[in-house]
């Protein structure tokens, strides 16, 4: 007996019973929920065969027929209870009842179309703002660059501070090295892996395939040490990285190319990998294809497309900064050996500068000697690049993010409003369905769960809206030549701001869902459905207040905050540049691209001029080193007589070189003096022509006429000054200051002082006569019977130079005007709502006054009373708000008055009048009721 | 007497018992048959009898198939399963039990216990 327990075919057959009744089990757990809709009708017939059968009973003991059916219903009980005491019982009850409760949801949407876009479509464009700057912020200020293991890579310097310095000494911290000091760095620091240079900025290069006939183009290219990719963890997506072997003396010269530029420009041609490229006219062999993603150590615009060894600049570069360890024009990116201490690294560093600078004592000016001790250098966290324009957009960035939020908010608010007025109106709905036996739990869950839904539809909806807005933001934020890489930012959503805006949608949902699920739960079915419409004061008339009032409040500070944006960037543009934005052309060219040695260059600017100033309807053209607006150059300024200026003393001026004519041109007045001229020639003595600011600055009361000055000390009396111009504005930084001090030197005296850079003079300033227009296409035209090997990089309006330079401050008052009107309009739907809801509700009370004489206008006031009083809040509440964000913006405002009493008083008119006329349509309605009408609605 | 009210646990066990002394029974016929022992003392609703059915079904205690009722309506006949006997029976032994160890309790006086 026992050893047939052990049996095969007993096992067998035990397993198998084990098996189907497992099946069975599994089945029926299963099989309930899978045929829902037959379990239901099972019951119903069931109920249905017990209700007979106890009324034939009851019929047999003599009772009526009607009364026997009754009696039989009454001892059963309340159907709903057992039908969802059956429906538990039968199994994963919550998912199938969620089911349920989804289902009716999407079909109560369904039935109310216009509710249901309202409200997606708000949210659409709260999430989608919000989403869209969110975008900006992860990629700007938070995001790493796409190389292996970030957290591990630390760069010198805490600020950056772009692009050249010169000497033995640097203000606050080193964060720019020499190729000298890098090396010194590189071989005597222990606890990098690998230290990496690189340039700061990104020269323009000219670009032509050799062999090909097709003229130069200018891309942006980089110069880096040879371990920058091993340094970054970065493979080739085709052929190979730069190496430290590359990046010799003597080694041949080659390039790495972006992905972007060999897909775009060269149609990803597989033969461009082993290809010579005439890079400025010199001959790079192409070894390798940089892989997808990669845009170099930060995020910028220009973002480079090639990367050339450090070695090679000085065969690029006829004045190379390479080996002059004086000249700092490198930034520092360094992986650590895994486990080092970053402090202690940091220590180790200093130590290093401090030898090297002593290294170089011989070569240090007393200055440099002077500043020595407090010469000091920091690491910081290198992860994300050079975070130079985090630097420059943080400020902008936080605005935008709690502009977009406030909407977020206001967006939520007439949200919350919109369902709780719907809660209200389903109030006798709910009332039924509770007084039928269904569950608070229940009720609740289902219009949460139809707040859900509506909330992740919108949230939808705001992804698609966000991912077309960032895409225009970028492009009006950070505009870029054609065929250039633009600022490596995607438009696309990456994880987090995918995660983002889910978690702000639902979060929207969930919180705007509770309270009207809440309050729709609260109602005591008898008050419900014996009709609660003849009461006056209303349950919840208080939170829905409240909810309009805060949106107005926002709006009141999102409208002012648009107004002070773009008051002061109105005020900045309008200003007196010093120089004529009408009937001027400014076309950008490098004669270094084209491969012009500096001695042909007086001649070709003298070409130029002659070319264009045929051209019919141009009255005169000059050349200048820069145009205003532009970049500068600068240097220090020794007075010839006046005591050397000390260590701590600011002699720094800004300079620029021009054609005869040129101040003539640009229709800068010359107030003292003459310009620069045509008598000014390479055999003449030096001469220069100073602002009102240099004037000030070094002279002070005393004439500047006939002084001398010079750009180092032992040339103090290289120029003499034979005129002063008034101010122009050639930077637009530091917009809220006077103008600084500026010279200018002639075009025709090659400097030779100073960098030979310097002789390249970048901008043609052409200015059209009195009713003539002149085309672009003329001058290029023009230009091209020049030299046609010349490219024309650019050609605008000076206006639209001008105006160039404020591209990002002028999209940002822009967006916040966006976000003020929208939020203005939200505010005055929800009171709108608010004000005809209400009205709505007291039609009767309405009716009954009419009814004892009140006339229209007392009706009028009477429903506009209410919206007032919110109106009244609103701005009590957002007064002190908008001068708390004025506060907050005060920096941003070019030194405007960010209590500007004008700003305020406007927005406060924009937000009364909308609102107003926002109540005053409900309020018109309702005093069109008649009075029998009103009374007979009951 | 009061009307008592009855856990559901109770309930299914007088389910197991009707219809282990008439056999496959519908719904209708196993209230009938709980409220004619009870004598009406129990006040329980009728239709609570439909989920404590369901949950034996699905415990494997009962099984039930369509059939035609005394008025020629279609009905859920349940049957007693083989497990739904072993169940009667164990839960039967132990009600017993906790009867007897009630009654003990209650038929002990103070004097008893010296």
């Amino acid at each position: 007996m026992r050893l047939s327990f052990f049996e095969p075919r007993t096992m067998a057959r035990l397993g198998y019973a084990l098996l189907r009744r497992f099946l069975r089990r599994l089945a029926s757990s299963l099989a309930p929920w899978a045929t829902a809709r037959q379990a239901e009708e099972r019951l119903r017939v069931e109920i249905e065969g017990h209700l007979a059968l106890q009324t034939a009973e009851n019929i047999r003991s003599g009772l009526a027929p009607t009364e026997a059916r009754r009696q039989a219903a009454l001892k059963f009980g309340g159907l709903e209870p057992i039908k969802e005491m059956y429906r538990d019982q039968r199994g994963l009850p919550q998912l199938e009842s969620l089911i349920q409760d989804t289902r009716h949801a999407l079909r109560r949407l369904r039935m109310a179309p216009v509710f249901t876009i309202a409200i997606v479509v708000t949210l659409a464009l709260g999430i989608g703002a919000t989403t869209s700057i969110f975008t900006l912020v992860h990629a700007v200020l938070l995001k790493s660059l796409p190389v292996v293991n970030p957290a591990e890579l630390y760069r010198l310097g805490k600020k950056s501070h772009c692009c050249y310095f010169n000497g033995f000494n640097q203000k606050d911290e080193w964060s720019i090295v020499s190729y000298d000091l890098y090396k010194y760095l590189r071989d005597n620091t222990e606890g990098f892996a690998e230290l990496a240079a690189f340039q700061d900025s990104t020269p323009i290069l000219g670009v032509r395939r050799s062999g090909r006939s097709d003229a130069a183009q200018s891309y942006p290219g980089e110069f880096v040490s040879g371990n920058y990719f091993k340094m970054f963890g970065v493979g080739a997506y085709k052929g190979r990285m730069l190496t430290p072997g590359d990046d010799q003396s003597n080694a041949s010269p080659v390039a790495v190319m972006t992905y972007r530029l060999w897909q775009e420009r060269y149609g990803s041609d597989p033969s461009v990998i082993g290809a010579i490229f005439n890079l400025d006219d010199k001959p790079f062999t192409i070894v390798g294809i940089a892989p997808p993603g990669f845009f170099g150590d930060s995020l910028r615009n220009p973002a480079p497309d090639f990367f050339l060894p450090l070695n090679t600049e000085p065969y690029v570069d006829v004045e190379a900064d390479l080996n002059l360890p004086f000249q700092h024009w490198l930034e520092l990116i360094g992986r650590i050996q895994p486990g080092a201490n970053p402090q202690a690294l940091e220590a180790e560093m200093r130590v290093n500068l401090k030898q090297w600078l002593l290294a170089h004592w011989n070569e240090m000016s007393a200055n440099d000697r002077a500043r020595f001790p407090e010469q000091t250098l920091y690491l910081s966290p290198g992860g994300a690049g050079i975070t130079t324009m985090r630097e420059l957009y943080q400020r902008w960035l936080q605005i935008l993010m709690i502009a977009s939020g406030l909407v977020l908010l206001v967006v939520c608010a007439n949200i919350a409003n919109l369902m709780m007025i719907r809660g209200l109106e389903r109030r006798r709905q709910t009332s039924l369905s509770v007084a039928l036996g269904a569950r608070v739990t229940r009720v609740v869950r289902g219009n949460l769960i139809e707040s859900i839904l509506l909330s992740l539809l919108g949230g939808a909806a705001g992804l698609a809206v966000a991912f077309a807005a960032t895409g225009l933001i970028l492009k009006l934020a950070f505009p870029s030549l054609s065929g250039h890489a633009g600022v490596s930012i995607s438009a696309s959503p990456s994880m987090p701001v995918l995660l983002f805006a889910f978690i702000a949608s639902l979060l929207t949902g969930v919180a705007f869902g509770v309270v009207p699920a809440w309050m729709a739960a609260r109602v005591d079915p008898i008050e419900a459905l014996r009709g609660a419409s003849r009461s006056t004061a209303r349950a919840g008339s208080l939170p829905r207040k409240m909810l309009v009032v805060l949106q107005a409040a926002l709006s009141l500070v999102l409208l002012s905050a648009s107004g002070l944006l773009t008051a002061a960037l109105q005020r900045i543009e309008d200003q007196d540049f010093g120089f004529e934005l009408d009937r001027r052309l400014v076309a950008n060219i490098n004669p270094r691209l084209a491969g012009y040695r500096t001695d042909q260059l007086h001649l070709l600017y003298r070409r130029i001029r002659e070319t264009i100033a045929s051209i019919p309807g141009v009255s005169s053209v000059g050349l200048g080193l820069y145009a205003p607006p532009g970049g500068g150059w600068a240097s220090g300024v020794w007075v010839d007589g006046h005591p050397a200026p000390g260590p701590r003393d600011d002699n720094f001026s800004s300079w620029n070189r021009v054609t005869a004519g040129y101040f003539e041109v640009v229709a800068t007045p010359t107030l003292r003096g003459r310009g620069i001229s045509e008598q000014d020639t390479a055999g003449s003595r030096s001469v220069a022509v100073v602002n009102e600011a240099f004037a000030r600055k070094f002279f002070g009361s005393e004439d500047p006429i006939g002084k001398h000055f010079g750009p180092i000390p032992r040339l103090s009396s290289y120029f003499e000054i034979v005129g002063v111009v008034s101010d122009a504005r050639y930077f637009t930084s530091g917009l809220d200051q006077p103008t600084g001090p500026m010279y200018f030197t002639p075009e025709a005296q090659a400097d030779y002082t100073r960098s030979a850079g310097a002789l390249f003079l970048h901008d043609i300033v052409i200015a059209g006569g009195p009713g003539a227009s002149v085309s672009a296409a003329s001058v290029l035209q023009a230009m091209a019977s020049v030299d046609p090997n010349l490219p024309v990089i650019s050609i605008r309006t000076l206006r639209q130079q001008v105006a160039g330079q404020f591209t990002q401050p002028r999209l940002i008052a822009r967006l916040t005007s966006f976000f003020g009107i929208l939020s203005l309009l939200l505010a005055s739907i929800g009171l709108y709502g608010v004000t005809a809801y209400n009205a709505g509700c007291r039609t009767g009370e309405i009716g009954v006054r009419m009814a004892l004489g009140a006339d229209r206008g007392d009706v009028i006031w009477l429903v506009l009373r209410g919206a007032l009083i919110q109106i009244l809040w609103a701005m009590l509440i957002g007064l002190p708000l908008s001068f708390a964000s004025a506060r907050f913006l005060g920096s941003q405002l070019y030194g405007m008055n960010p209590y500007n009493p004008s700003v305020v008083f406007a927005a406060v008119l924009a937000l009364g009048a909308s609102v107003f006329i926002a109540s005053l349509v409900p309020a018109f309605r309702s005093s069109l009721t008649s009075p029998l009408d009103a009374l007979r609605t009951e | 007497m009061k009307e008592i009210d009855v856990r559901q646990g109770t309930l299914a066990l007088m389910v197991l018992k009707t219809l282990d002394v008439l056999g496959p029974l519908h719904g209708y016929g196993i209230a009938r048959r709980i409220e004619q022992i009870s004598e009406d003392l129990l006040a329980v609703n009728q239709g609570t009898l439909y989920p404590v059915l369901l949950k034996l079904e699905q415990e494997g205690s009962l099984a039930s198939e369509w059939g035609v009722s005394e008025n020629n309506r279609r009905a859920r006949f349940y049957r007693l399963t083989r497990a739904g006997r072993k169940q009667l029976d164990a839960e039967a032994q132990s009600w017993q039990q906790t009867a007897e160890i009630i009654a003990r309790f209650f038929a002990i006086k103070a004097q008893d216990l010296k």
